[in-house]
Formats: structure tokens, sequence, C-alpha cells
């Protein structure tokens, strides 16, 4: 009796599934993506094509916090310093007028080097010190450029615009920025999602789950725990550089620590391991500010620390795991009538959320 | 000579706060095995009912002993109805649970109180005294006395009373503890009471200095998590020496080493991290966790 709803849930994701492996939808589905993507930014309006490519910068940045702390389970709290060398990196080479190519390498091997010294010295603590110590990342981040003012412009920051439309295509700056933002931020999506999909998605899951066990098998934790690091600096320089395209200046409150500190709760709000989390993590920390800032710029922070708490409390997988927690709990609540109608089917099975209500006295021991 | 012993002892002063700060990450980490990113935070929303107090005219003795015990509580009811929900589960999500925390009362200071500098009402006078010809200052001597005797008064209830042995038993083995008949539950919340009290001692000594905002601590608490790191996880007297070790250096270094300055010397403590780290990775005083597979 119980296990009938249970089994349409199934036999219906079933045929989703089927649906999606079918070869034609498998090839028209991206295809239907690239064409929605490449036709959206000549329809839109200016400001609708701003707030995406400027979604698009952070979406980036989110997926190289991401990498780090959702697939290899490292809490960085300095991703946003990455991003901040990325973007100056990015002025200075415009400033001086470097071949633009040239200073798009650099502008993800400098932030990619800068992530491995800190990665190296860091990954030796175990545990919860890689977020004690990256934590220091923007915190000196922000006197350092308000130091070295002969490279960054000081207080003051360094602007350069270098993303206009080129002559005789026809487009806008706004659409040739957003083109820009979605082909290289697409890239690194799809790049990314190789990545954690393949060997060292797998070696990263085994480190965040068990490192002792990640060693046994002959998987070096120390040294994922690097890599994971260093590609997520990379990332995040990658996002510096978009960020230079679309937002055109950059000063050392670019990376402050509050910066720093919203990325990381606009990836746990978005969804940890997981692409698609990354891109609502993007759009949560460009939209939720313009929302608030139209009713009272002071409830910002509130808000975020309050929807980070929910999340966190309802929806620990993020916004990404919505759809599932849905079906979830459409099928419990299936069961539960099935349970209903036979008393033999133990229903509790189906109940993960029974943890909170154990005693107090089975505390598991940290020491 | 007068100004580097000047420098010896402000350093100190600073370096007891960043102690304080870090002896009580410490403090709910042996207890419940997470570092609390909003141990600063927790510590300024203590600063700001003491300033609101004073702006009402209470005397600023009473007000900073009315918020050591609105702290007690709130560290209490914040490891009650917030953490202990995720204390079992991954250390990574708590940690995240903590630095939402840490957003939450910083949205709630800058939205109550605005993010302005707020001037502090000083316990010591900022006046100097000379001592075997070198001027010091009261306030730096003050706080430096002040912070020391809470750590003492922590020491002896840890040591002296049934309470800290109970305590130390929650610390050292929960389950075990639990199974003895220990209330748990209730020593942690015990625990994060008196650490979030042992933060608030801290913000208020240390408010005068830095004028009062949402983010007052923030650096200070990179500071005292350096101090962590280098002192060892797991020895309170390793993580006190180590953070005064980075305050007197800091103070130092600003001075004698022209590059860093005083804008750079939060990147004192890093260096001197590094450095640790490629000698000895379980930090200074600390010992090397064993783990059985």
């Amino acid at each position: 009796m119980a296990s009938a709803p249970s089994n349409r849930a199934s036999t219906s994701s079933s045929s989703l599934s089927s649906l999606r492996q079918r070869p034609w939808v498998r090839w028209a589905a991206p295809l239907l993506l690239v064409v929605v993507l490449a036709v959206l930014p000549l329809v839109m309006s200016e400001f609708v094509n701003e707030t995406l490519a400027r979604i698009g910068v952070f979406a980036v940045a989110v997926l190289g916090l991401n990498v780090v702390m959702g697939y290899a389970g490292q809490v960085s709290l300095g991703q946003i310093f990455f991003l901040g060398v990325g973007a100056y990196v990015t002025a200075y080479g415009v400033t001086n007028e470097w071949n633009i190519v040239l200073v798009f390498v650099l502008a993800c091997l400098v932030p990619a080097v800068a992530g491995l010294v800190v990665a190296l010295a860091a990954a030796r603590l175990g545990g919860l010190a890689i977020a004690m110590v990256t934590i220091a990342l923007p915190i000196v981040g922000v006197p350092l450029a308000k130091r070295l003012s002969e490279y960054t412009g000081g207080s003051q920051g360094l602007s350069a615009r270098f993303a206009e439309a080129p002559e005789g295509s026809g487009l806008f700056d706004d659409q040739w920025q957003l083109y820009i933002v979605l082909v290289i931020g697409g890239t690194v999506f799809l790049l990314t999602r190789f990545l954690v999909r393949g060997k060292y998605g797998r070696a990263f899951a085994i480190v965040k789950g068990n490192e002792n066990v990640a060693s046994s098998m002959g998987i070096s934790p120390y040294r994922y725990k690097v890599l994971a690091f260093t590609i997520a600096s990379l990332i995040g320089g990658v996002s510096g550089f978009l960020y230079m395209v679309v937002i055109q200046y950059t000063s050392p409150e670019t990376m402050s620590f509050g910066h720093s500190i919203e990325l990381l709760a606009a990836m746990v709000i978005g969804g940890a391991a997981s692409i698609v989390g990354s891109l609502l993590g993007g759009a949560f920390y460009v939209l939720v500010p313009q929302l608030t800032n139209q009713v009272d710029a002071s409830l910002t922070t509130l808000l975020q620390g309050v929807i980070l708490l929910v999340v966190l409390f309802v929806l620990p997988g993020g916004l990404a795991s919505l759809p599932r927690a849905l079906t979830r709990g459409r099928r419990r609540s299936g069961a539960e009538r099935g349970a209903a109608a036979s008393t033999t089917s133990p229903s509790s099975t189906l109940g993960s959320g029974t943890s909170a209500e154990e005693p107090e006295t089975e505390r598991q021991g940290h020491a | 000579m007068g100004k580097f012993v000047q420098l010896v002892v402000d350093g100190l002063s600073t370096g007891s706060v960043y102690a304080a700060l870090a002896l009580a990450i410490v403090l709910v980490h042996q207890a419940t095995g997470l570092i609390n990113f909003a141990q600063g935070g927790m510590a300024v929303l203590s600063a700001y009912v003491v300033w609101s107090l004073t702006e009402q005219g209470v005397p600023l003795i009473v007000a900073i002993l009315l918020a050591i015990v609105f702290s007690i509580v709130l560290g209490a009811v914040v490891e009650r109805w917030l953490m202990r929900r995720f204390e079992r589960g991954d250390p990574d999500t708590a940690v995240v649970v903590t630095i939402g925390l840490l957003t939450l009362i910083t949205g709630f200071a800058g939205w109550l109180w605005t993010y302005n500098n707020q001037q502090f009402p000083s316990l010591f006078s900022l006046d100097t005294v000379s001592f075997l010809g070198v001027s010091v200052s009261q306030r730096s001597i003050g706080t430096t006395v002040v912070i020391v005797v809470a750590m003492v008064l922590l020491q002896l209830l840890f040591v002296g009373t049934k309470l800290g042995l109970a305590l130390r038993a929650v610390a050292i083995n929960p389950q075990s503890a639990a199974f003895s008949g220990l209330p748990v539950g209730r020593l942690l919340m015990v625990g994060w009471g008196l650490a979030a009290a042992l933060g608030a001692v801290a913000a208020v000594l240390v408010a005068p200095q830095l004028t009062l905002t949402p983010g007052m601590l923030d650096n200070a608490l990179v500071y005292a998590l350096a101090a962590v790191i280098l002192g060892g996880l797991t020895s309170p007297i390793g993580v006190v020496l180590a953070a005064w070790m980075i305050g007197i250096l800091e103070n130092l270094a600003a001075v004698y080493v022209p590059f860093i300055g005083f804008d750079l010397k939060v990147a004192v403590p890093f260096i001197l991290i590094f450095v640790v780290l490629l000698v000895r990775p379980q930090g200074l005083f600390g010992r090397k966790n064993v783990v059985r597979v």
C-alpha cells in the first residue's frame, strides 16, 4: 500500500530522466539555451543587461568558492581577495595598454599563484584552520591595496574602460559586455562542470567526506586541498577580469571583509556543491542588495544574516536543492497517507529530520 | 629605550584583548568542537549594551556588570536555540552558521545604532604614569590587569569548583559525561555564556580606543584566530602567550619596520603563522592530533 505513491513518483521521475536521455533532447536543450542566451542581450533593456552581466560576474566568483568549499569541503573566507587581485591586475594592464589577451592570462595566473602560496601553508593545518587563515586575506588585502598606491591608485582605486563595443558591430556597450560575460563565464562554468564530474571532483568529494579514508585510498588530502584552493583562486581571478569588464572600476573596498562574507552567504544560499546553485548565488548577491536598498539600505546586512540562517535551518542544500526537497516532501506526505491506511509500513525510514528530536544525552564525542 | 618599553606595554594591552577573545574561542571549541566566528560580534553587541545604558545615565561600572550578565544570557541562548542543532553535524556547516550569526549581529547593530563611530567612555584615564623613568599609559596597564584577573578567575572556576569540573568533563568527553549523569546541554550553555562574558570584557576595554562600530572587533577576531592557530587549539596557556606575542610584535613592527607601518601591521601575525607552519604544523604549544581510522 505505502509503496504505491512512491512508485508513482519514481515512475514520473524515471520518465523525466528517460526524456533527458534521448539523444535529440540531449543536444537540443543546450542548443536552445545557447540560442536564448545569444538573443537575450539584443532584446532586453540596458538595465536588465547590466544586472544580468553583474550576476554573471558574481556567479563566476561564487562558482570558484563552490569548488573549494562546496566540492572540496574547505571553508574559505578569502574568495573576494582573488576577485580583487584579478580586477587590479586587469586595471593595471589596461591602463598600461598591454595586449588584452595577455591581461586576461595574467588576471587568471596572478591570483592562482597567490592562492597556491596561501594554500600551501594553510592546508597544512587540518579542519577549520583554512577558514581561520583565509579570513585574513580581505583584512590584509584592503590596507595592502591602499599601500601599493603606485600600482593600485590607493584609496581612489583604478578605473579602466576597455570593453566598448567594437565599431561596426552595431551593438551597444551593455550588450557587448554581457556577451563577454556570457562567453567567458559560460566557458568557466562548463570547464568547472567537467572538473567536478570527473576524477578530480570525485577526489574532492572523498577529501570532503573523510580525509582519513581519502589518504588510505592513496588520495593525498593535502594535495587535493591545495589544488581545489588554487583552482578557486584562478576562477576568482577570472571573475575579477569580468568585474572590470562590467563595472570598470575597482578600489580597496572591492575586497572588503563584508563582501567576502556576502559571497560566502550567497554560495550557501544558492546551494553548495551545485553548478546551478552558483548561478543562483550570483543572482542573490546582486539582487538582494538592489531590492533592500529600495526599502532601507541599513537593513541589507541584517536581512542577509536572517536569510542565511533561515536557509541553513530549513534548506541546508540551498535554493538549488529546493526541487528535490519538494519532491521528497511530497513523497513523504504520500507515504504517510499510505502509512495511515496500512499500519504495517514503517514511515520512519523516510524521515530524515528525526535527529533533532533525539535526547540530549546522545551527543557525539568531539574530544 | 623609553619608547621601546612603552610599545611593549601597549602591545601587551592590545595582546590581552586578543587573548581574551582567543580564549573565548578556545573555550567554545573545547566544549563543542567548532570555531565561533561570531565571538567578536557577540562581544560588540555587549559593548553596545554598555554604551546605550551609559547614554541613559547609568554609571559605567554598573552598565558593564549588566552587560556581562546580558552576554552570559546571550551566549547561552545562542548555544541552545541556534548552535545545538548543528553541533553534531558537519563542522563546516556549523562554521557557516556562526558566520551567519556574525552577519546577523553586525546587521542588527548597524540597523539599530547606525554604522557611525560612537565615542565610548573609558574605564581608565588616559594619563601616563612614570615608572623607573619610563612613562606608560594607565589604560594599557589597566586593560592588561583586568583581563589577566578575568583569566585567573576563569582558571580558578575551572580548577577549583564543582561546576568547573563538570565543564571540563563535558569538554573532554561529552558522551561519558552524559553517562555519568551530567546535564551536558545545560553545561554547554554555561560554557558559551562564560566565553561570551570574556569577550564582553575585552570589547568594553578596547572600545574607547577603537571607538564603537558594528565591525569594531573584525580585526581583533582575525588576531585572535591567529593566536589560536599559533598557540594550538588545545592549549589555553599557549593561546594567551601567542596573543601577547602577537600584540607586542605587531606594535614593534609597526614602528621599526618602515614598510609595515600602522596600516599593514595586521599582516604580522600571518607572516608569523607562515613561518611557524613550515616548522611546527601543530602550533607552538599544541599537540599533534592522532586519529585512528
